[in-house]
């Protein structure tokens, strides 16, 4: 799987899901179509999105997606149109919600890899070979978590554990004993 | 080599080693609240035949939002009511419920030794029970209603130590605050925080909630306290726990839970309990806290501007718009007495707001005639909900107000787009609802005679 597109940054750190996904929002039950919603209260992150339709990856500052668990804010950004994101490191729900919905979360620590993604105006992120490229060039490196990348790559997360019912079944009742 | 606390819970849960570093790990407990549990419930009755994996498992609940404040919350409200029923799971609706991370511990649903997620990142709240209890998406809830099991990497841990004596001002907010801050607001990213120490052992069981409540502001997966005789004590008679023997077989291996001397930590905090003072947010995430003795320091210029203040300010002074006492954090019994202390025969110079953690903990503070303090002060007295603590309802802010606030996130839009918000305790919160500034209760005139 090859992600291209063009390129959308937001430098700062803590960037928390309340920005990405306003709270008052949580009430709505679907999953579907909340890309308006994305950083409606958030007036950088809004202008960014307006200025750059079509973007598909997001470049971001230390421990994005801090703060609240509401998957609302990835199901915004997917929906939206985000299908990955580079930064130097990830808070850890926002991580999972990511590999919930095939956001490839690029952890990328190294500064000058860093600075020429935030310089980008297109890239391609090489998911199968952990390889982003500027300009048809290797600029870095990564890796992603071996399970979750395959859900990335094949879907399937909810049909990978519909597949362990019975496994854990088994152990629970064969641990009810000692617990 | 000796396991610590999470170790030993981890250990007991894992059924299968899986690629990564991670583990399909077991789960005892799913807390099923309105905001998050549509999706998920929906998900696997269109593509897994509804069936739930253990219903005895999940306890539902109204929480974020009670009662429904427009069409969408009703619609969501509704949608878990009838997914609750349908399944036959244990449900606190309207009138019966409160803030989960309230409602779940005073009715006895968590207990040393278990797994706990729920959809809210303020879970980690539960692991003041010895518990691992995190938050997580809604995709990870759905996969556990349905395989009774997540899959989630093995955790670093952080021994945090609290020796000696809380001093008499300290409050475990304070403690919390002063824990972010000293590891930072990323700090504790992809680890448990395991407390120690005595002045952790001194605390009640709400004062661990208060702390391990504010995990997560440090980035943790959540915080950890060993069981004793004070979680014993306040699990018995619980409605969720066995009575009698049962009680007392599970309390025999509760009070094993605890980590070894030889346990190896990531790495080890050691914070002197008497040194700890009252401190309060200046800036827009929790780490962005001090003294408040101390000035506004020269710190971020993003939040400097966002929060309209200049460095060198003192805290104590900055003017306040509005003042909440509520929220998953400090909004349990002795939080409203102790605020109630400070409100008693005074009078709020500022919009005030004071929201019970459960309607358990309202109906408690009424018969102990809390509600006429806060009342009598001017205050208003609300249900249990969430209320304003994430900008949903009941006393949102408008842009440009400045709130002192009991809650756990001081972040940019977070209790109304525009708003701005200092995190404290309920002492401080209704000291300075009084001043109309923020302060603390020595600086507030005698009490006006009855």
């Amino acid at each position: 799987m090859i992600i291209s597109g063009s390129v959308i940054t937001l430098p700062q750190e803590n960037l928390d899901t309340d920005q990405m996904y306003p709270g008052k929002y949580l009430s709505l039950i679907t999953r579907k179509g909340l890309g308006r919603l994305l950083f409606e209260a958030f007036p950088t992150g809004r202008e960014l999105l307006e200025k750059n339709p079509g973007a598909s990856i997001l470049v971001a500052g230390e421990n994005i997606g801090c703060g609240s668990s509401r998957e609302h804010a990835v199901w915004a950004l997917a929906d939206w149109g985000i299908r990955a994101i580079i930064a130097p490191s990830f808070a850890r729900i926002f991580h999972e919600n990511c590999y919930s919905n095939g956001v490839v979360p690029v952890v990328l620590s190294d500064r000058a890899a860093l600075d020429a993604c935030f310089s980008a105006k297109t890239l391609d992120i090489d998911v199968d070979n952990g390889v982003v490229r500027k300009d048809g060039r290797e600029i870095a490196r990564f890796e992603l978590d071996p399970l979750r990348k395959d859900f990335i790559l094949h879907g399937g997360f909810l049909e990978y554990m519909a597949t362990k019912v019975d496994q854990v079944r088994e152990w629970k009742r064969a641990t009810a004993a000692s617990r | 080599m000796g396991r610590t606390l999470f170790e030993k819970v981890w250990d007991a849960h894992v059924v299968e080693k899986l690629p990564g570093d991670n583990a399909l790990l077991a789960i005892d407990r799913i807390i099923a609240i309105e905001i998050t549990t549509p999706q998920p419930a929906a998900e696997i009755a269109e593509r897994f035949g509804d069936r739930l994996f253990d219903t005895s498992s999940i306890v539902g609940i109204i929480d974020h939002v009670s009662p429904a404040k427009d069409s969408e919350t009703a619609i969501q409200a509704q949608a878990m009511r009838k997914w609750a029923k349908a399944h036959d799971v244990v449900f606190y609706d309207v009138g019966n419920n409160g803030i989960c991370h309230v409602v779940i511990p005073e009715r006895g649903w968590v207990e040393p030794g278990i797994t706990l997620i729920c959809g809210d990142s303020h879970t980690c709240t539960h692991g003041a029970f010895g518990a691992f209890a995190l938050g997580i998406g809604s995709s990870v809830q759905c996969g556990a209603m349905l395989a009774g099991a997540i899959i989630q990497k093995k955790q670093k841990v952080i021994r945090i130590n609290v020796n000696g004596k809380l001093h008499p001002s300290a409050t475990a907010k304070d403690l919390a605050l002063t824990v972010i801050a000293t590891i930072g607001f990323q700090g504790g990213t992809g680890a448990v925080l395991e407390y120690h120490g005595t002045a952790i052992r001194a605390l009640s069981m709400e004062e661990r909630m208060t702390l391990c409540n504010m995990a997560i502001e440090a980035g943790a997966t959540t915080g950890m306290i060993e069981p004793d005789e004070t979680t014993i004590e306040y699990l018995r008679g619980r409605e969720a726990q066995p009575k009698g023997e049962a009680f007392e077989k599970k309390a025999a291996f509760w009070r094993t839970l605890c980590a070894d001397p030889d346990a190896v930590y990531e790495k080890t905090i050691d914070i002197d309990g008497s040194q700890i003072r009252t401190v309060v947010s200046w800036g827009t995430n929790p780490g962005e806290s001090v003294s408040i003795d101390a000035v506004v320091p020269n710190g971020d210029a993003g939040s400097l501007e966002y929060m309209d203040l200049q460095p060198g300010t003192p805290m104590r002074g900055i003017a306040i718009d509005q003042a909440f006492i509520g929220s998953c954090t400090n909004a349990r019994i002795s939080d409203l007495r102790a605020a109630a202390e400070i409100f008693k025969g005074r009078k709020v110079a500022v919009p005030t707001i004071v929201t019970p953690g459960s309607q358990a903990v309202k109906r408690q503070a009424e018969r102990e005639g809390l509600h006429d303090v806060f009342q009598d002060a001017g205050a208003l007295w609300t249900h249990s909900s969430c209320g304003p603590c994430l900008g949903m309802s009941m006393g949102v802010i408008a842009p440009g107000m400045r709130i002192i606030s009991s809650t756990n996130r001081n972040f940019r839009n977070r209790m109304g787009t525009g708003g701005r918000v200092h995190l404290a305790t309920p002492v401080v919160v209704a000291a300075s609802a009084i001043l109309g500034r923020i302060g603390t209760p020595d600086e507030l005139p005698a009490e006006v005679p009855a």
